[in-house]
């Protein structure tokens, strides 16, 4: 019997949002938007989704003048990862 | 890249991968362009300090030019501002920001030892006789190559680059017996026998060539590594 995977993560946009907070203290939109691919109508559904699942923080501060929009996982998220993670490898059996 | 909830495991682990991978290249890009420019700045103030040192000892000023190592934050930061600004974007990684952190600890150790170091040489040199201040001066090359071999063996762990920590270690303890025992004095004075004024100069350079050798295999090498691992 397979472990269900979390339907949360398991959207390729969200997966990838969550795979590059992992290996980063945090990330601003542009860059997220830029490493996916994504538009930034459709990043900012799924980030907003991320952020109310509680995986990851948004905070909106300025750089300068600039509004900018920082994102960073949380504890919660990482969690979810690491199961995530480890339900994939049962279905790869690595 | 859309949402899309049908992937196969493969392909959540191919998007896992290929994010972490980009992530690792640009963030190895920013670090590599950063560790560069703090190893070329480190490297042109130890010659500059030593050609400042060798032209001041005609007029009597000996080491004069050691205090142009003040100068060496503020020039890495402005020369970094560039590299900044282009890469604004760049997340910051934990690896990045141990790096910084290890070498702004440096400085700050490095800058007070060489402000206490000042501070208590005018104040012994007026109150003791020469004879009497000479052992008990404070020397600072020694300690200073000591702690960029520390930080250099430090940077070496959080890049998980073995030879580093090595060079580092192994660098950093065989520089300050040298310095501390004023090796390259015995060695000048027992085996070349230069005369007193290129020994002099010998021995204010002696320092800078060291960190020239650190900036360059400490931070310039490690950068050109990393900056060619994010291509």
């Amino acid at each position: 019997m397979f472990p269900t995977l979390d339907p949360l993560l398991h959207s390729e946009l969200r997966l990838a949002v969550m795979s590059l907070l992992m290996s980063a203290e945090e990330a601003d939109f542009p860059y997220i938007k830029e490493q996916t691919g994504a538009t930034a109508g459709n990043l900012s559904v799924q980030v907003d989704k991320l952020s109310a699942a509680g995986y990851i923080e948004v905070e909106k501060t300025f750089k300068g003048k600039k509004p900018c929009t920082v994102c960073r996982i949380t504890p919660t998220g990482l969690k979810a990862f690491e199961d995530y993670v480890t339900s994939l490898k049962s279905y790869l059996k690595v | 890249m859309e949402e899309n909830s049908n992937m196969t495991a493969e392909r959540s682990l191919e998007i896992i991968t290929k994010q972490i991978e980009m992530n690792r290249h640009a963030v190895s890009k920013t670090l590599g362009q950063s560790l560069y420019i703090s190893g070329l700045c480190i490297m042109a103030t130890s010659v500059l300090v030593a050609v400042v040192n060798f032209l001041a000892m005609s007029a009597g000023l000996v080491g004069i030019g050691h205090l142009l190592w003040f100068l060496l934050p503020v020039v890495i930061w402005l020369l970094s501002r560039k590299t900044i600004k282009e890469h604004a974007h760049t997340p910051t990684s934990f690896v990045g920001s141990m790096v910084a952190k290890t070498w702004q600890t440096f400085g700050i150790f490095a800058i007070g030892f060489f402000v206490v170091a000042i501070v208590c040489t005018f104040i012994l040199f007026r109150m003791v006789s020469p004879s009497e201040y000479a052992p008990m001066q404070i020397r600072v090359a020694p300690i200073i190559v000591l702690l960029m071999g520390m930080g250099i063996a430090m940077n070496g762990q959080i890049l998980n680059k073995r030879w580093l920590v090595w060079f580092g270690i192994v660098a950093g303890l065989l520089c300050f017996v040298w310095e501390h025992f004023e090796m390259g004095a015995w060695i000048v004075t027992h085996i070349t026998s230069l005369p007193p004024y290129e020994t002099t100069v010998f021995m204010s350079s002696l320092p800078c060539l060291t960190i020239f050798i650190f900036g360059f295999v400490g931070l310039l090498l490690p950068g050109m590594m990393l900056k060619k691992q994010s291509v």
